[in-house]
């Protein structure tokens, strides 16, 4: 896995360098906007990191122009600036996240393995939290290695669950994300799934927490 | 500072300025001043007036009576006597009410009839010697008189000499007569000039009036709104008043925007070395020996602080007045805002093991606002909430609606906020103490002045089971 940082800031830049390679992603860097453009017309990368006040090239113009290259490269936008008009700007020019400073080291590495994955989810893979594995093009899961017994519909609410692990999933998202195998998913449906689902991980550790009027969250293992 | 302490401050002063220096007061005096002095200089010269002509017809009349009696003069046997019919001496006298006096005398000063003891002219000097009638004031039996005396011959042609006729009267009713009238002239004039006082007063108050309406306007006004006054209603005389004010108000917004986009920058600045910092102190403390992790945490916290007072002073100033930081108010659903803000808490909420919910009903809820600004409202609130509650602790975000107002509250079970402070954590940079949190004293400060400029009021409380704190920020509903 490789990932382009693009940060002026050395003291930062560093540190984002060294957490990545720590996760043992092939890391490279570029310091400005110009140098940047330069080694993405060259090179392919699984992620870039990617500043917005660039010298030389501002960080938008970076993007427009991966873009226009048709590069599919998820990017993933680290600015100072917060308003909302940046935000849409930057999804807009096709990026794919987008996180203000000072931020989580934690969160940019978790944002960065999802950013990745989905990169290369056409071809299906293995999601993995703690003891517990999903295949997601075999449909399969497996704690400890022992196949776990689970219905199709349990499996997409375990799926969507694992994709967002730590952070909260509602139940309309749920319903979504079932609507193909069910034409109508009610609230109460969901429950059930969650509580069977809920049966079976437990004993092994694995955590399906109810957040009051929001939805369920997949506690971190 | 406080917008209700400092409009107070500034109506006070206001207050303390006016006395001296009132437009109504000053015209007021400069009319009235010269138009007393007027009044009083032309009321001497009335009364003057009027005892002149009133002089000249008792003095007529005077001569009259003393020519009436002149010819009641006869010469019988070279005696001169009156031959006046005591009726006709009682017409005089009752004429002139009693205050009727008269004594003539032969050629030689001998009495002939009347008050032998009126007195008469000073001996004549030798011009007036010729005078036939002489006017003069003396005194009588006390009392001021006014005589004539009319020298007339006796049976002319004989060369018998010339009688004497003096005829007086009190001064009294002449005085009462010209006081008469002045008091005619006199009191017209002092009822005009009141009524011109008045008529100034009132012209005043028409005329300010514009002036009292823009002072109205100004002093409604809440220290958020720099927008121009309207010069629409206003005269012509106030409108560069108006115009200069607006011209203040334009470059005091301008100024006020350029602070803001100051401090802005310098937290946008801010923010790239601190995630620097950030960074390298999370990776030194995944390395490091134990011995370093005490400092490292504590450098960590730092940051964290520095961090979380750059993100509110920069949420700060994009909620002052005036602040062009790319927000735009539209219709935003509030529900949905606030479902979405407290789930992306949640994760904070569950570090410090903390039970963050949500209680609202399903449908949307409208009202107008900037939703990054409401947005970070609420954050702050969930900040507070997680910071200053136990770990364990239980923190709600509810929605409830009535028919024209929508009201966010968080409730926390946490140790809540005492009543005496309850007004002053809305301060900048006030924390309560004691309660042992790093926190900048921000947040409420920030809250606030986003419900302001969405017109929402914040109100503090405990919480329902009597611990813990509530904040509910009601919004008015759009539909």
């Amino acid at each position: 896995m490789r990932i382009l940082i693009v940060e002026d800031d050395p003291v930062l830049s560093d540190g984002l360098i060294r957490s990545l390679r720590g996760s043992d992603y092939a890391v490279d860097s570029a310091t400005d906007g110009a140098e940047a453009d330069q080694i993405l017309s060259a090179h392919s990368f699984d992620l870039v990191i990617l500043d917005l006040g660039l010298p030389k090239l501002e960080g938008y113009e970076v993007l427009r122009r991966l873009r226009r290259r048709g590069s599919k490269t998820p990017v993933l936008i680290l600015t100072a600036l917060d308003t909302l008009e940046d935000r849409v700007k930057g999804l807009d020019l096709g990026a794919d996240d987008y996180l203000t400073k000072p931020f989580d080291l934690p969160e940019l590495e978790a944002r960065v393995r999802a950013l990745i994955r989905r990169g290369q989810s056409g071809g299906g893979s293995v999601l993995a939290h703690g003891a517990l594995t999903l295949d997601t093009t075999g449909r399969r899961a497996q704690l400890d290695g022992e196949p776990l017994e689970l219905s199709a519909r349990e499996i997409g609410v375990l799926e969507v669950l694992m994709l967002r692990s730590g952070r909260v999933v509602n139940k309309d998202q749920l319903a979504e994300e079932l609507y193909g195998w069910d034409e109508e998913v009610s609230a109460n449906a969901i429950e059930v799934y969650v509580h069977r689902l809920r049966r079976k991980l437990e004993p092994a550790g694995v955590t399906i927490r109810t957040i009051r009027g929001l939805g369920y969250l997949l506690e971190k293992p | 500072m406080d917008a209700a302490v400092k409009s107070r401050r500034w109506r006070l002063e206001a207050r303390r300025w006016k006395r001296p220096t009132t437009l109504r007061r000053q015209l007021i005096a400069w009319l009235a001043g010269p138009l007393f002095i007027l009044w009083l200089v032309s009321s001497i010269i009335d009364y003057d007036i009027a005892r002149r002509f009133v002089n000249l017809a008792y003095d007529r009349a005077l001569l009259e009576a003393a020519i009436d009696i002149n010819r009641q003069v006869k010469v019988i046997n070279d005696r001169i006597y009156l031959d006046m019919p005591d009726v006709a001496l009682e017409m005089l006298r009752t004429r002139e009410s009693g205050n009727f006096f008269y004594l003539v005398t032969g050629p030689v000063e001998e009495f002939v009839s009347g008050e032998p003891d009126l007195p008469r002219p000073l001996p004549e000097t030798p011009d007036a010697a010729a005078d036939r009638v002489r006017y003069y004031d003396e005194a009588f039996r006390g009392f001021e008189i006014r005589a004539v005396a009319l020298r007339a011959p006796v049976d002319p042609g004989s060369g018998r000499g010339a009688v004497q006729i003096h005829v007086a009267e009190r001064v009294t009713s002449r005085d009462e007569f010209a006081r008469q009238i002045i008091l005619r002239m006199v009191l017209p004039q002092g009822i005009l000039i009141l009524l011109a006082g008045f008529a100034v007063w009132y012209a005043v108050g028409r005329g300010l009036a514009p002036l009292t309406s823009l002072r109205r306007e100004i002093e409604s006004r809440s220290h958020r709104d720099l927008s121009a006054l309207s010069e629409e209603q206003a005269p012509q005389e106030v409108r560069p008043l108006i115009h200069a004010m607006n011209d203040l108000l334009a470059r005091l917004a301008t100024a006020i925007s350029s602070q803001q986009r100051f401090i802005a920058d310098a937290a946008h600045q801010l923010r790239t070395p601190i995630a620097g910092l950030k960074t390298q102190t999370e990776l030194a403390l995944r390395q490091s020996d134990p011995g370093m992790q005490d400092t490292l945490r504590k450098l960590q916290t730092a940051t964290e602080h520095s961090a979380r007072l750059v993100n509110q002073l920069l949420s700060l100033a994009r909620a002052e007045p005036g602040a062009k930081l790319g927000h735009a108010v539209e219709r935003l659903d509030l529900a949905r805002l606030a479902r979405e803000t407290t789930t992306e808490w949640v994760p904070r909420a569950l570090t410090r093991s903390i039970d963050l919910g949500y209680d609202g009903e399903d449908g949307a809820a409208w009202i107008e606002g900037d939703p990054f600004l409401v947005r970070d409202l609420l954050g702050n609130l969930l900040d507070n909430a997680i910071r200053y509650t136990q770990r364990g602790g239980q923190v709600t975000v509810r929605l409830s609606a009535s028919a024209d107002t929508l009201t966010l509250s968080v409730e926390d079970d946490g140790p809540g906020i005492p009543e005496q402070d309850r007004e002053r954590v809305f301060e900048r940079f006030y924390r309560v103490l004691g309660t042992g949190t790093e926190g900048c004293g921000l947040g409420l400060a920030i809250v606030r002045e986003i419900a302001l400029s969405h017109r929402a009021q914040v109100t503090l409380a405990a919480a329902a089971g009597g611990q813990g704190t509530l904040v509910r920020v009601t919004f008015p509903r759009v539909a």
